[in-house]
């Protein structure tokens, strides 16, 4: 074992990652299997994507909150909002196609920066503010949409966002996908905001001893994150066109799983991109292939609490042997 | 004296990139007090922590009343009769002095708990110690040398056969010393075996039987504290270590500026109306027992903690400091006591520690300039000869003293005029203490101005310019380096409590 993390290329690439894509080939052969050859084939590929993509977004927004060491389990309710109001201004408000796109971005800005600010300068636990915005996206997008469900128009009622997602069958949600999650990585790893929010993710004091303002880059992350979970918003109406109000919890879990299982830190200071996307892949298949198999969705909750307890706990270990 | 209670045998313990312990024995006998001793580093501390089972050794044997045996936990030993009276107090502040005696091991009435039961058992134990001490306060509202108190009677309620006091002395005045001494004599009476870590030689003189010198991690030897003199000590503890010369009069110029100007300082009671200068080249020390508000003052120099008032005036220019943003543009830059919680990132590596205060300087439009970071950490790890494989290597894995280096660094790459440094050797090796002993000689010889707080006399008397001398928040006394004697400070350090 030891051996192989010694390897040059493996060490380039980082062992949890290449075990992690040898996960999704076998997940993939397995389900092929299972299903008597019927998930192989490009409409379950596209279908797991659609899923991926949105989802992506969630846990790439995540992994920087999880990186300063604080939790945001409003994103998925936050996604929702975001859909909600900006669907809404659009279907029945008549905002033009490309404001209302930037409004679902500005409202998962808005909520990132009310969870950032207070997170940051008021020193109110991440946990108990997420978990107030989380009932605040669902009151706010309930009163602004008066309880309705929204949908989406389609390609040939004017919904060129749908172009966004794919076109034709050419996925171009997963050429955006993989170029926002590039600049991520860049932020996270090459630019001055990133050293920061994983420096102070591993010891915040010892950050503002040095004479960083370690609240605003804190904030910074939730912000980061609101944006790209109002993006995430837009790729959901994109492969599933209705919202309804009052949901999106189960897409916290989600996210969360896919951030921590690519090898990002609950603790904070440890974080990785090219992981999280590996691991959004992963929580994408698993839910087609539960799909395909013929389960309810009520199996995949299951399964994702497992994954993310699994995770988890394998990070608590790893850490605990290292010191 | 008894038979031998307890022995440590060949005990061996690495730590990631130190030896901490080498193969040491140790032992104690019924109604003996045995110092162990040795400079910052040494190991003794880590000796004690195998002891209790905080740490597990890597090989050797523990003998206590002729059995062998392993703790695996403080509680463990403990139960079996072995106490450590840590240096740091573990006292949880809002409950009472009875509730923290007796915490984890309540009186119960039914399920409630019996708090009138532990107030008398506490009430008696103070008075078996000659203690004047209510149990009814609340922990929080004592003062530092009573909490001291509290933790040793709570250490010989545990009905201890050994009891460690690790540098018990540190935070308390000479009357308490004495009833200390007082305590130590009468548990010796009482056949217990007493294991004594200090600093200050002479109480080891008055209160121990035998003496037990670590250097670097190594057992030097064990000798009859009535049949040898302070200096065999001394020579055992320092061994081949050369330290830099003491200084006899002040470097600094006669007319050096004043670079750091502190008027009328306060904040919280640990900091009360504090002024002092600090020129340009010098080493201004800070002596004081544990508590006296100098860490307190340099934290609210810094703006790590807010003050409540006074002025701070740079190169006699008047700064608002409100952060250690402020107080880092200004130029100061502020070595922790506590170097793991305030120091370093300790999951990061030297390189994204070394430029931590300044990476605004190494950047490439909006992308970190790698290779300039590289560079200029290259150039310290040389400078200061910070023994790591390379720049990549995650500060976790190094040493003490070579974490410091890198703390430093971190200065010295922001080229911080003002440099405040707080134990600078707490908890690192013999070799690197003198080595950032004559880093800090070089600084001030190059014009850098260091503020220096340490608790080891020895070290205040070496290194200093000039000592200033705090006691409960307040500055009692200065002192030229010409004038200064462990005496003086001591009078002054302690002239405030009794």
């Amino acid at each position: 074992m030891d051996k192989i993390k010694q390897n040059p290329i493996v060490k380039k690439l980082g062992f949890n990652r290449i075990v992690l894509v040898f996960v999704i080939l076998l997940m993939y052969t397995l389900f092929c299997v299972a299903t008597g050859g019927n998930f192989a084939g490009l409409p379950r590929i596209l279908s797991a994507l659609n899923y991926a993509y949105f989802l992506g977004f969630l846990s790439l927004g995540v992994t920087f909150v999880i990186a300063t060491g604080g939790i945001d389990f409003s994103i998925g309710p936050v996604m929702f909002c975001a859909a909600l109001i900006s669907g809404y201004s659009l279907t029945s408000l008549g905002v033009p196609m490309g404001l209302a796109l930037l409004i679902s971005v500005f409202v998962g800005f808005c909520f990132g920066l009310f969870n950032g600010y207070l997170v940051a300068y008021w020193s109110v636990p991440p946990f108990i503010v997420s978990m107030a915005s989380m009932n605040i996206a669902k009151g706010v997008a309930s009163v602004f949409t008066k309880t309705q469900s929204v949908s989406w128009p389609q390609l040939a009622a004017g919904g060129w966002f749908r172009q966004l997602v794919k076109i034709g069958n050419f996925p171009v949600g997963l050429v955006i996908f993989i170029l926002v999650a590039v600049v991520c990585a860049l932020l996270l790893n090459k630019t001055k905001p990133g050293r920061y929010i994983l420096c102070l993710g591993s010891n915040r004091e010892a950050v503002r001893l040095s004479g960083v303002n370690t609240k605003k880059w804190e904030m910074l992350a939730y912000v980061i994150c609101g944006v790209l979970v109002g993006i995430a918003a837009i790729f959901f109406v994109g492969a599933y066109t209705t919202v309804q109000p009052g949901y999106g919890d189960q897409y916290n879990n989600e996210a969360i799983a896919g951030c921590v299982m690519g090898g990002t830190s609950m603790a904070g200071g440890l974080a990785s991109i090219s992981g999280t996307v590996i691991g959004v892949f992963i929580i994408a298949l698993l839910q087609e292939g539960i799909l395909a198999l013929g389960f309810t969705k009520d199996y995949q909750l299951i399964i994702t609490g497992i994954i993310v307890i699994v995770a988890v706990y394998a990070d608590v270990v790893a850490r605990r042997r290292k010191n | 004296m008894g038979e031998v209670i307890l022995t440590m045998n060949d005990i061996d313990k690495s730590f990631p990139g130190v030896h901490a312990l080498d193969h040491v024995h140790f032992d104690v006998k019924r109604g003996e007090v045995h110092a162990l001793m040795g400079e910052n580093g040494a190991g003794k501390s880590t000796l004690m922590k195998v002891l209790t089972g905080i740490y597990t050794k890597d090989s050797g044997t523990i003998e206590f009343e002729g059995k062998e045996v392993e703790f695996h936990n403080a509680r463990e030993a403990q139960d079996a009769g072995v106490v450590i009276v840590h240096q740091e107090l573990n006292m949880v502040g809002h409950l009472t002095v009875a509730q923290n005696i007796f915490i984890g091991r309540e009186f119960k009435k039914g399920l409630k708990i019996d708090d009138k039961k532990m107030n008398e058992e506490a009430r008696k134990l103070f008075q078996r110690l000659n203690i004047d001490i209510d149990p009814t306060d609340t922990m929080s509202d004592l003062t530092v040398g009573k909490q001291q108190m509290c933790e040793i009677a709570k250490a010989i309620s545990h009905e201890a056969k050994v009891i460690v006091f690790d540098e018990p002395s540190a935070a308390l005045t000479e009357s308490e010393i004495a009833e200390l001494f007082k305590i130590i004599r009468d548990l010796k009476e009482q056949q217990l075996g007493i294991v004594y870590i200090s600093h200050r030689m002479d109480e080891i003189k008055v209160i121990t039987d035998r003496v037990t010198v670590m250097r670097d991690g190594g057992y030097v030897g064990t000798l009859i504290t009535k049949d040898c003199t302070k200096d065999d000590i001394i020579n055992m503890m320092v061994g081949r270590v050369i330290y830099e010369e003491p200084k006899t009069k002040s470097l600094v110029p006669e007319d050096a500026p004043v670079v750091l100007k502190v008027e009328h300082l306060n904040a919280g009671k640990m900091v009360q109306d504090v002024s002092f200068e600090l020129r340009k080249g010098e080493i201004l020390g800070f002596s004081g027992l544990m508590g006296a508000g100098r860490t307190e003052t340099a934290r609210a120099i810094f703006g790590a903690d807010p003050k409540e008032s006074g002025d701070i005036y740079i190169n006699g220019k008047k700064v608002e400091i409100n952060s250690p943003e402020d107080a880092v543009k200004n130029g100061i830059g502020y070595l922790s006591e506590d170097r793991k919680r305030f120091g370093i990132v300790v999951q990061k590596t030297i390189a994204e520690n070394s430029t931590l205060a300044t990476l605004e300087k190494y950047m490439k439009g909006i992308f970190i300039n790698k290779k300039k970071e590289n560079e200029v950490t290259k150039k310290y790890v040389d400078s200061l000869a910070t023994k790591t494989p390379s720049i990549d290597q995650l500060v976790v894995n190094l040493s003490g003293g070579n974490q410091q280096k890198v703390v430093i660094a971190k200065w010295l790459v922001r080229d911080s005029e003002i440099l405040i440094f707080d134990e600078p050797t707490r908890g690192i090796d013999v070799g690197a203490k003198n080595e950032i002993y004559k880093l800090m000689n070089r600084l001030a010889a190059e014009g850098k101005s260091i503020i220096m707080i340490s608790s080891e006399m020895t070290e205040i008397l070496r290194m200093s310019d000039r000592i200033i001398v705090m006691c409960e928040g307040k500055v009692t006394g200065e002192l030229g380096i010409e004038e200064v004697s462990q005496e003086k400070i001591m009078n002054m350090a302690t002239r405030e409590i009794s």
